[in-house]
């Protein structure tokens, strides 16, 4: 998944930077307004990472723990429209994935007891959290804010997560 | 609180120039939203039983502690912050527990919208302090309504804070 997602934002960096040289060797003056490219590609690519990674632990916590239903399914909703809103802001679209489904190994130690899979689920929130928040300063305004909103979502899932542990 | 200049607006004070005028801006805007929130807290805190009017109150300090950390960061800009208004509509009528629970969900998305404007600001310092602010505001009102949203912040149509009866 690394290696595809490295091989797309290569892709999307090309896609920006090529006609720039285009319009340097032309002094094309009306170019001028293209968007800038580069780090806040990585940025984003990396959001969109956190995001997928999320997903596959909601799935398998779901898997291995289905009666926190209830608890689970508004978050991993939630996760899913982060990564919406995160693919639709890529210049090259991400290929449509299949939805991640747990892994066997991942499936196999399903017996977690309830406030083991809730605790790990709430570190990996706020681990999400404050990843996306030191990134901020490479991405352009927009982007900033959407990363910003989606760190505040996730901190609040911790909240959520851990009540409902310290409640089980 | 107050005297509290945050490094910060320290910092931003010392970059000068024209980026000065949309910091101002969006501190203003800021400050104008926390304004809001800390009436409406009030407003909130009358329909309220004693335990949750203590969470109110709890929450309505860290309003006004915001407030006078924008204020001073204004003041070290050399901008006179925008006053408060002597009253302001509430966004619905606020009867009653549930409805001032609504009301203390809306403020917090509210403040939230009007920090993601520090994010969009060009000066790193205050764009993780915006993050931090606007995850405060989303954590708060995960507290209240007890799900969480997942853009808060961004999600709300009307991005104007609750607005003033009438001009004083």
């Amino acid at each position: 998944m690394r290696a595809d997602l490295t091989r797309r934002s290569v892709l999307a960096a090309t896609a920006m930077t090529v006609p720039l040289v285009a319009a340097g060797c032309k002094g094309v003056g009306g170019l001028g307004t293209l968007p800038k490219a580069a780090p806040d590609v990585a940025v984003l690519h990396h959001a969109i990472a956190t995001e997928q990674a999320l997903i596959t632990r909601y799935h398998a916590a779901l898997a291995g723990s289905p009666g926190l239903a209830g608890t689970l399914g508004p978050l991993l909703a939630q996760h899913r429209e982060h990564l919406a809103r995160l693919t639709s802001m890529l210049i090259v679209p991400a290929t449509p994935r299949p939805t991640p489904r747990p892994s066997p190994t991942a499936t196999a130690g399903a017996a977690r007891p309830r406030a083991a899979t809730l605790a790990a689920l709430e570190a990996a929130e706020t681990d999400a959290a404050s990843s996306l928040v030191r990134r901020l300063a490479l991405a352009p305004p927009a982007l900033a804010q959407l990363l910003a909103s989606i760190a505040a979502s996730e901190a609040s899932h911790a909240l959520l997560l851990r009540r409902d542990g310290a409640a089980g | 609180m107050t005297g509290g200049t945050s490094s910060a607006g320290t910092q931003s004070a010392s970059t000068g120039s024209a980026s000065t005028g949309q910091v101002a801006a969006a501190l203003q805007s800021a400050l104008a939203a926390e304004n809001a929130a800390v009436y409406g807290y009030g407003v909130a805190g009358g329909q309220l039983g004693a335990t949750a009017r203590k969470l109110a109150l709890q929450d309505w300090t860290a309003h006004e502690m915001a407030r006078d950390r924008l204020q001073a960061m204004l003041t070290s800009l050399g901008v006179k912050p925008v006053a408060a208004q002597a009253a302001y509509q509430m966004p619905f009528p606020v009867h009653g527990t549930r409805a001032a629970i609504s009301l203390a969900g809306y403020l917090e998305n509210q403040v939230a919208a009007a920090y993601l404007g520090v994010v969009a600001l060009d000066d790193p310092r205050l764009r993780a302090w915006g993050a931090g602010q606007a995850q405060a505001c989303a954590l708060r009102a995960t507290t209240w309504l007890g799900r969480t949203a997942a853009f808060p912040g961004l999600t709300s149509g009307s991005a104007t804070a609750a607005r003033p009866t009438a001009s004083p």
